[in-house]
């Protein structure tokens, strides 16, 4: 054991048990299954955004040596259940359902929508495959923005929906919104874009299915952020008892909202599987994954602002479009979540919110790491719109507003309370940290010698798990579940249905256990991947810490107590005088009565049969506790060449309260990771499609990712956390960095350009569009 | 098909691959050596990086036929007896990943790299695997992994060890 045996893992950076494997090339990812008898399977994708299918030919690609099946879209309706997209039933999806089918059947609704699948002996001759179907098209009139979607002579995408409205999200006013604007010294009235950009994890989709016609049951590889909701959708769509799927994961190459549960493709690959009573494989190429699996955002906001002459933000009145793409799912139900979101940490009197969200002839809308994280966007943008209007500060005008910690907390103007929230120590200490008044003497002395210096900074929170709430658990992602098991060799074994995906569980979980169990970190095993004998769990939503970290931490206490109830007996003593320390079970105050965990184990293992305490197992509950909120404030410093239009972020600060910090080095980890996307969102990401519906960024030539010269150190500063529960204090951390990035520095580069009167109101800040903006500037928008 | 005899991690190994199958894919299919990952198969990423006759090439836009005759070295060539390597090591102690697909790749760039630069400082470093896209980390850790390997390899006046890795 190493010298900190003694100490507390929990709050340390602790080294990675997934490490050793990753490194060395040993990790386990979906595509390096390999199955005896495996087909490898490949899409045959629409080159159109919107038309009709009017017939498919596979009959030459049927008669290719090595092809072994070609499927098409109605072949697929036929041998599969008809429904919705199995996330929208999960979650209750109570809107209109448009078609959803696993290919496309009477027509194609974007660039990319598969139309036939080619199973064969290797992914080369599946391609050749699909050069030889042939599909006949009919054009149909593209629906590629939002305005046209709100048009009621816009093709509809979906015949039953009639339009190209997916979802109206009806007006709701919080607190007395005519009545705050009409006292409101002035109303601010402006337009707000968030553009198109996408998830892009390093390993895209793919599936290994293998279906056994004698047992019945289907075997999925899956990389999934969890195998209990692939399971789930697989059972529904292949028409199949639950218990007949097992879904299997290994490591997984990033997934950042795009993994959850199974995707058409994966379903079709399963149907594929089952059809040919052969594993197939699909693994998803570069060009497929920008082009369909999903892309994000792509919202519009009109704002009008209610504010003092002194600063305060009285009020906010948002109208949202969301543009979902086809096949809405993620995009119609994240409203409700922007809505309760938007008030962020600050005390607005009132707030009115409404939303359409419409589809158009572009790739789905996907959870994508902070799915509703254009309020953060919206609201910071405009703190420091009006800052600009008053002459103030923009953490001067935050700090005004900002609510402070009082006994009873605020409530947001939506409904949850700010409990525990450290807004405004994260903005004094930003404050701090950057020196302010020091950057403003250099940013004058840089611009007298022709350089654009700005500073940004953009506060937010986030519900990693969010405060308790008053009614319970609401669902099934409100309560975590674990099974915890001492082994007869003497390990603690964690099951959990968490499926990390670059969260390091493996660590984190074993770090908590073992302190909370006595155990050295070595001896704890966290096992994940595998439906069949770890609880229903979804890694998403930046819940792990509080709700994982939580069952962790209560379930090994309990089976603490299980397993010295039954050395009790082994030691005759009383369970209340034996302690666990470093893997040794002992009577407190008699260091040489110590027997090992593994002793009481092997024990356990070999007494009498029947003997219920000998089973050294438990199946834990947590609900979260008091939870509590995330959240922090971000700074950055750019520096933006006038004439270039390029933009180096020259520093970047970050200073969060995530709760108690489980392991040091991974919190950071998460929060540099979302700052780099947040950055790439702002000076490069775009999903860009032609007028005509043509995809224009299906390359990583085309859409631009952060390079290691593109990203600045990002420097952390971890506030001490307001403790609101009695053992879990940990929160999610997973989201912040991406939600407050893009604002944090789409702030800057507005401070930088201050000099020629540029206002920003949208997100995507390439380098021509910041020479257009000063251009504009000048000519006095 | 075309047979082809290549050195693979020090191995000398035989093959049959199609004229038209990258390296990339003869190493993970036939070889089975899976810890070469393919994240773009258009030469932008670098998760496929290996090391063919002492450079650092991508292994999605090279042939196997190409490689008829070269040296390969790929990540799983850098800790044939499951002990890390010394750049593997400071990568471990950095945190250096999360999620770990694109990690074999930065792990050859770099090994490649040291073993030309073995004084490089931070931005050189940053430049370097500048051709490398990690979408988890933002980079900073791995940047801080690279700077470690390099250091200590300083201190113990042990360069050679990088060099051998790369042989």
């Amino acid at each position: 054991m190493t010298a900190i045996a003694a100490e507390r893992y929990t709050g340390a950076s602790i080294k990675r048990s997934e490490d050793p494997r990753i490194l060395t090339g040993a990790g386990r990812y979906v595509d390096d299954i390999k199955l005896p008898g495996m087909l490898h399977a490949a899409f045959v994708r629409s080159p159109m955004a919107h038309a009709r299918v009017l017939s498919v030919d596979v009959s030459a690609a049927r008669a290719l040596p090595g092809v072994v099946a070609v499927l098409t879209g109605a072949e697929l309706e036929a041998m599969t259940v008809p429904g919705p997209d199995a996330l929208m039933a999960l979650v209750g999806w109570a809107g209109p359902t448009p078609e959803f089918t696993l290919l496309a059947t009477d027509k194609v609704r974007l660039v990319g929508d598969p139309v036939a699948v080619v199973v064969a002996e290797s992914r080369y001759l599946a391609e050749d495959g699909c050069e030889l179907v042939e599909v006949e098209y009919d054009d149909l009139p593209p629906v590629v923005d939002a305005a046209f979607a709100l048009d009621p002579g816009s093709p509809p995408l979906f015949a039953n929906l009639g339009d190209n409205i997916a979802r109206v999200h009806s007006r709701h006013e919080f607190g007395d919104v005519s009545a705050t604007f009409a006292r409101a010294d002035r109303v601010t009235d402006l337009h707000i874009d968030v553009h198109r950009h996408q998830n892009v994890p390093m390993e895209g989709r793919g599936c290994v299915a293998s279906y056994d016609a004698d047992s019945g049951v289907m075997t999925m590889h899956a990389a999934t952020q969890s195998v209990h909701v692939t399971r789930i959708a697989v059972a529904m769509r292949l028409g199949m008892e639950q218990d007949k799927v097992r879904v299997l994961a290994g490591d997984i190459g990033g997934s950042f909202g795009l993994k959850i549960g199974a995707s058409r493709e994966e379903l079709a690959v399963a149907a594929a599987s089952r059809a040919v009573g052969r594993p197939v494989k699909w693994i998803e190429d570069r060009g497929e994954n920008l082009t369909a699996s999903g892309q994000a955002r792509e919202e519009s906001f009109d704002v009008r602002a209610a504010v003092s002459n002194d600063g305060d933000l009285l009020g906010l009145d948002v109208k949202m479009i969301v543009d979902t793409g086809s096949y809405p799912g993620m995009g119609a139900m994240v409203p409700d979540i922007m809505e309760a979101m938007l008030p962020g940490p600050y005390k607005l009197a009132a707030m009115g919110f409404e939303s359409t969200a419409v589809t158009t002839n572009k790739a789905c809308y996907v959870a994508y790491r902070g799915p509703w994280a254009s309020e953060t966007f919206v609201r910071e943008r405009v703190l420091d719109l009006i800052a600009k209007d008053l002459g103030l500060d923009p953490v001067e005008i935050r700090l005004r507003n900002v609510a402070l910690r009082t006994d009873p907390p605020t409530m947001m103007i939506t409904g949850r309370p700010l409990v525990g929230v450290t807004a405004k120590e994260s903005l004094e200490r930003i404050a701090h940290l950057v020196d302010l008044p020091a950057f403003r003497r250099r940013q004058a002395e840089a611009r007298a010698q022709g350089r654009y210096l700005g500073i940004g900074v953009a506060t937010f929170i986030e519900a990693a798990p969010g405060p308790r709430s008053p009614e319970g658990p609401r669902g099934p992602l409100d309560l975590e579940s674990m099974r915890l098991q001492l082994t007869e060799d003497g390990i603690v074994v964690l099951f959990t249905g968490q499926m990390p995906h670059g969260q390091s569980h493996q660590t984190t979980l074993a770090q908590i256990a073992a302190d909370e169990f006595g155990v050295p970190f070595e001896q704890v095993r966290v096992v994940v991947g595998d439906s069949a004998v770890v609880p229903f769990g979804l890694t998403g939503g930046s819940r792990s810490a509080t709700m994982t970290g939580g069952v962790a931490l209560h379930g090994a206490r309990q089976l603490k107590a299980k397993v010295l109830d039954f050395a009790a007996d082994l030691m005759e003593v009383s369970a209340q005088d034996l302690l666990i320390t470093d893997g040794n079970v002992w009577v407190r105050g008699d260091p040489a009565s110590a027997i090992s965990v593994t002793e009481v184990a092997q024990r356990a293992a070999s007494g009498p049969s029947g003997d219920g305490a000998a089973e050294l197992e438990v199946e834990a509950t947590y609900d979260g506790g008091e939870g509590g909120w995330s959240g922090g404030t971000h700074c950055a410093i750019v520096d933006v060449d006038a004439e270039t239009g390029i933009v180096k972020v020259e520093r970047y600060v970050a200073v969060e309260d995530c709760g108690a910090l489980i392991n040091p080095a991974v919190v950071e980890g998460q929060i540099r990771g979302g700052v780099a996307q947040g950055i790439g969102a702002v000076l490069l990401e775009r999903s860009a499609y032609g007028e005509d519906g043509t995809f224009q960024s299906a390359t990583f030539m085309d859409y631009l990712m952060p390079t290691a010269c593109d990203v600045p150190r990002i420097e952390i500063e971890h506030l001490e956390t307001v403790p609101l529960d009695a053992d879990v204090n940990f929160r999610g951390v997973g989201e912040g960095g991406m939600i407050v990035a893009p604002p944090t520095v789409v702030n800057a580069i507005e401070d930088a350009l201050s000099p020629f009167g540029v206002r920003i109101y949208e997100q995507h800040l390439p380098p021509a569009r910041i020479l257009e903006l000063i251009a504009e500037g000048d000519s006095g928008r | 098909m075309a047979d082809i005899t290549l050195k693979v991690n020090g191995a000398t190994r035989t093959g049959s691959p199609e004229a038209r199958k990258t390296l990339a894919d003869f190493l993970r299919d036939d070889l089975n050596l899976t810890g070469t990952h393919v994240g773009c198969e258009h030469g932008v990423c670098g998760a496929c990086t290996v090391i063919v006759d002492g450079r650092a090439v991508r292994s999605c836009l090279m042939l196997a036929v190409q490689a008829a005759g070269s040296e390969v070295t790929t990540v799983e060539g850098l800790a044939p007896d499951g002990a890390l390597g010394p750049l593997q090591q400071a990568m471990w102690d950095s945190h250096s990943f999360q999620c770990g697909f694109c990690t074999p790749g930065f792990v050859m760039q770099a090994t490649a790299f040291l073993s030309d630069h073995p004084d490089a400082g931070e931005q050189q470093i940053r430049e370097a695997l500048s051709g490398n896209i990690c979408r988890c980390t933002g980079y900073q850790s791995i940047i801080d992994g690279v700077l470690l390997a390099a250091q200590r390899n300083r201190t113990l006046g042990n360069r050679e060890t990088l060099s051998e890795e790369r042989r």
